[in-house]
């Protein structure tokens, strides 16, 4: 996820100093999001390096400062929310890949590896529903909405565990029918 | 700890021209207390395994235990009666009587089992409180809700305490407001002790409810995965950083 921009979105609404943006960070992902501060400050730097973002005011507690979005920063953010994203790589998770492996190395057996990936796919449905419980209590509805994206994206690869199983049955079964 | 459901290889083969297997050979048992979704597509024969459990169909082979009965030898009759005094059964589309009003919904189960109607009254009474529809007692399902009549419907299952609660798809009918009040009623009702098991398609349902979900297709349970407690906001925490140890 890009943090440039996050970072540029926050010091869109004020300046902030680096703390400051961890900790809105953190709070506008409801907490599902643990931001390290020295990844912070030298996004930042590298941000007041390419000119999207200038030093504010003096260098106030412990020698905190502040940032603020130059003109050049509102413009790269402007593009960068109009821009819609690509599709995600989707055949480039490690799953994929243990799949391919499986079907050459087990006699394409797959079905201990998609009963544990379907676990783990239940699980994160479990968590998720919670999260977007927890959400719609505090009133966050733009965090229900980022939930409910991630738990659409479960939904759909808990179907694709099903078709994966489905035809890992029916190849056995077809094996099966062969040699009789 | 007890068990309230034991399936033993149940099988069930409908002979309508071609023979067709609807149940392969389960085995499992549900434990009381217990919070089961059975999840499974269309076809993969978890409303037949309901069926079985409450009584409402007989397998081909195989031994099904309900509340410490074999139902396997039971006649038409004695089936009836297990129904009445063992299981409530909650539908998608409610199956009330569209000429009682809600109260009388909720009696005639009770009276059916041969409850007397001052203690059925007090029972119907104090569930449909619970269920937050005490005021609806005198109207007629036509002038409720979709949620309402599903709340009466759970009123009526379980209006004769039985240890087992069925439910077959119970938000399939309903608005997704609606839906996630039912379910949380029901959720809140097996936290009070009362076995649960809930069919449906609906995984994130099934995950967010649920203590055991298993997942069946073409009538084999191909799954049946015990969930942790939901973790939340923590649980994405761990899942980020593993993410960054990549």
């Amino acid at each position: 996820m890009s943090l440039r921009y996050g970072i540029l979105g926050l010091l869109a609404e004020q300046p902030l100093h680096g703390y400051e943006v961890k900790t809105r960070y953190e709070a506008l992902f409801g907490g599902t999001w643990d931001l390290n501060i020295g990844q912070v400050y030298t996004t930042l730097q590298r941000l007041e390096r390419d000119g999207l973002v200038g030093e504010v005011g003096e260098r106030g507690d412990r020698g905190k400062q502040r940032y603020d979005l130059t003109p050049a920063g509102r413009d790269a953010l402007h593009d960068w929310l109009q821009t819609p994203e690509e599709e995600p790589p989707q055949l480039r998770q490690d799953i994929y890949l243990k799949l391919l492996l499986i079907s050459r190395l087990a006699n394409g057996n797959l079905d201990t590896l998609l009963a544990r990936q379907r676990r783990v796919y239940l699980q994160r449905l479990k968590d998720l529903g919670e999260l977007e419980h927890q959400a719609r209590r505090q009133g966050r509805d733009d965090l229900v909405l980022l939930v409910q994206g991630a738990i659409l994206h479960t939904e759909a690869d808990l179907k694709w565990i099903d078709v994966c199983a489905d035809e890992s049955r029916r190849a056995a079964h077809s094996i099966g029918g062969t040699h009789q | 700890m007890t068990q309230v459901i034991e399936l033993t290889q149940v099988s069930k083969v409908y002979n309508g021209g071609a023979a067709q297997t609807a149940l392969d050979g389960i085995s499992m048992s549900v434990a009381s207390g217990e919070f089961v979704a059975v999840m499974g597509p269309s076809g993969s024969g978890k409303s037949t395994l309901l069926n079985m459990v409450a009584g409402l169909d007989r397998p081909t082979s195989g031994r099904v235990c309900v509340g410490g009965r074999d139902l396997t030898g039971l006649s038409e009759g004695e089936l009836a009666k297990f129904r009445r005094t063992h299981v409530g059964i909650v539908f998608q589309f409610f199956h009330l009587l569209n000429d009682l009003t809600v109260l009388d919904n909720v009696l005639v189960a009770a009276e059916l089992a041969g409850i007397k109607r001052s203690a059925a009254r007090q029972q119907a009474t104090a569930l449909l409180a619970r269920l937050e529809i005490a005021d609806k007692a005198d109207v007629y399902p036509a002038e409720l809700s979709g949620g309402q009549r599903q709340r009466v419907a759970i009123a009526r299952a379980l209006v004769n305490r039985p240890p087992l609660l069925l439910a077959d798809e119970p938000t399939g009918a309903l608005d997704s407001r609606s839906g996630d009040q039912i379910m949380e009623l029901i959720a809140a009702i097996n936290a009070s002790g009362q076995t649960v098991v809930l069919v449906t398609h609906d995984a994130k349902l099934a995950a967010r409810h649920a203590q055991r979900v298993i997942s069946m297709s073409d009538g084999r349970i191909v799954d049946d995965a015990v969930l942790e407690p939901a973790a939340g906001t923590r649980s994405l925490l761990t899942f980020q950083r593993e993410e960054a140890r990549r």
